[in-house]
């Protein structure tokens, strides 16, 4: 009986579900969705692939190639904070669910300045 | 730092846990450091009510016999059983006995909780 | 006398989705012995702790548990702070104390709602759930993620909570209040409810030291022990008073949880209103020094233990977690022989039980 204010203000509520897949909620804003990159600023200075808790950035020096092992990643934004370039950023949107394991491979376009130093 | 840090030997342990018991304290945890040939244990307790942590600390070799405080503290239990299983600490008359499987599957790693040869040289290099 | 069989319960949800079997003696209906088993989510995740840097280890800890994920992350910073000892920022301090709350908060709402669901009361159930979810927006909405936060670094916070989302947080906490007081009400009032939780797997104030409880389910004893009465980060400011009830049965645990909801609503909006400007982290020097160090903080299930041993190097040489639920699984053993096969899984539910973190 006490839970009866109860029972009539659900009835004539809406529903608190959202028909997921169909209607989506904005992600809010500084929400850790995944990992952008951008190649033209990135000079392969290595300090995200060290820094990193999840081993999810390999780096390959000669290819000039910076690759990211999304299945790896936790998104715990610690490779933008640490990027002294600001190449990489973290954007609210989750990324959608995949089937296999692949590695997103970029090119890094940036080149390193003599002296420059790199991270840490 | 521990504040209220004792060092004892194994042989004073039960009579040291007895008066913890006889004074109403409560059993905090336990935890062992593998210190190369020697473990180190060290147990907490709590002065209840109140937030007030002591703790008694000794080292064994790694064939010694350890006595089981479980039959002072029941709660022991878990705790001395995985210091069995995961450091291979010899407690002998445990309350519950879950005979190395507690944590640990069949084909599970020995003693994963054992130091290797390079975190022991590190930790000498590091230390001082 | 009746004959005994051997009744396992679980590892398939008990209860609740963990993995935990206990292998229950009965004689008819009543249960005359248990024996847990627990085994079934060892991570090893002190030994990778070890292995790891220390600024990584954060998020490993943090993913211990689920549930208090914040406050795992958190006191693994706190450990590692007083191996140099280093002083965090004010702002910090605070930023920590009202997520550290705000996990308290999503995590009782949970747990009531866990309750009605094990005696069978969905609609609460779903009721208690609905109103968890607008915490974990507000969750989301400061640190980046509803569940594992990642906002504690050595040293202070990541991020900082501006004021368009201190007043979102304050008029979210205000309604959360008002909606959870009509559910508690019908918790604490109802006498299905009283019915099923009065009387059952009561333990006495000797008894729940003796056995070394801690969090909810000791105060819930009458045991006024709280490790935030220690202090820390930014309790010493705010007014801060155990609840503490002296039943000792499963309706009390109950009710301590009702008034730690309540308590912990009310100590968010203290801390937004105190909350002081500033630095949001301290940089260390250098690695971790040869030290050891004990952190003891109030998880929504009770104390967490951190212990840390550094060594100089940038991996700590020993890092050893106990979290709250195994310090209250051996009062199983106590409570569960002499009641009915029917109130085992209340009573296994009202110590909070989170398996999967006891077993790291």
């Amino acid at each position: 009986m006490i839970m009866l204010p109860t029972v009539v203000r659900n009835l004539f509520g809406g529903p608190a579900t959202r028909m997921y897949p169909v209607t989506t909620r904005e992600p809010f804003a500084r929400a850790r969705g995944h990992v952008e990159f951008n190649e033209d600023l990135c000079n392969q200075c290595g300090t995200c692939a060290r820094r990193c808790p999840a081993i999810a950035i390999d780096l390959d020096k000669d290819k000039k190639e910076w690759i990211l092992h999304p299945d790896r990643c936790i998104i715990c934004e610690v490779c933008a904070e640490v990027c002294p370039k600001d190449a990489i950023t973290i954007a609210p949107q989750w990324r959608a669910p995949f089937y296999k394991r692949e590695a997103i491979i970029y090119h890094s376009k940036a080149v390193k300045e003599k002296g420059e130093k790199t991270g840490e | 730092m521990i504040d209220k840090l004792k060092e004892i030997s194994k042989d004073q342990l039960l009579a040291e846990v007895k008066k913890y018991a006889d004074a109403k304290a409560r059993f905090v945890t336990g935890s062992a450091n593998d210190l190369g040939d020697k473990l180190e244990i060290t147990y907490f307790f709590n002065a209840s009510p109140g937030m007030d942590l002591s703790a008694l600390r000794f080292s064994v070799g790694k064939d010694e016999e350890v006595p089981s405080m479980t039959g002072i503290y029941l709660t022991a239990v878990l705790i001395e059983n995985e210091m069995k299983e995961l450091f291979g600490l010899k407690v002998k008359d445990l309350a519950i006995d879950f005979g190395g499987h507690m944590m640990l599957a069949q084909d599970s790693p020995v003693l994963p909780m054992l130091k290797t040869e390079e975190q022991l040289a590190a930790g000498k290099k590091g230390g001082n | 006398m009746a004959p005994r069989t051997i009744t396992p319960f679980g590892p398939q949800h008990p209860v609740l989705p963990e993995p935990i079997q206990l292998k229950l003696e009965l004689e008819d209906e009543r249960v005359v012995g248990v024996v847990p088993a627990i085994g079934y989510g060892h991570r090893g995740i002190e030994k990778a702790c070890e292995l790891n840097e220390y600024p990584k280890n954060i998020y490993l800890c943090e993913r211990i548990c689920g549930i208090c994920s914040a406050i795992h992350g958190m006191t693994y910073c706190d450990v590692v702070e007083k191996l140099w000892p280093l002083e965090i920022p004010p702002r910090a301090s605070y930023l920590r104390t009202i997520w550290a709350e705000m996990a308290r908060t999503h995590s009782h709402l949970l747990w009531l709602g866990l309750l009605a669901d094990a005696f069978g009361f969905e609609s609460m159930f779903m009721q208690y759930w609905r109103i968890r979810e607008k915490v974990l927006d507000i969750l989301e909405i400061t640190t980046g993620h509803r569940v594992t936060q990642s906002v504690s670094i050595v040293g202070g916070v990541r991020r900082d909570i501006d004021d368009d989302q201190k007043k979102h947080c304050i008029e979210v906490l205000k309604d959360v209040r008002k909606e959870a007081e009509a559910l508690n009400n019908v918790l604490v009032n109802d006498y299905t409810v009283k019915a099923r939780t009065v009387g059952k797997g009561v333990l006495s104030y000797d008894q729940a030291i003796a056995l070394g409880l801690c969090g909810p389910h000791l105060r819930a004893s009458g045991v006024k022990e709280d490790c935030r009465t220690q202090g820390y980060w930014a309790y010493g400011d705010l007014s801060y008073e155990p609840i503490v009830a002296t039943g000792g049965d499963s309706f009390s645990r109950a009710a301590v949880r009702v008034g730690e909801l309540y308590q912990a609503i009310d100590l968010q909006l203290e801390a937004f209103g105190k909350l002081p400007e500033g630095e949001l982290a301290a940089k260390p020097k250098g690695n971790p020094p040869a030290n050891e160090a004990v952190s003891r903080v109030e998880q929504p299930r009770g104390e967490v233990f951190y212990y840390a041993k550094g060594n100089g190097t940038r991996n700590l040489e020993r890092l050893r977690v106990r979290t709250p639920t195994y310090a209250n699984i051996p009062s199983l053993l106590v409570m569960l022989p002499g009641c009915e096969l029917a109130d085992v899984p209340i009573i296994v539910l009202s110590i909070d039980p989170c398996i999967s973190c006891t077993e790291r």
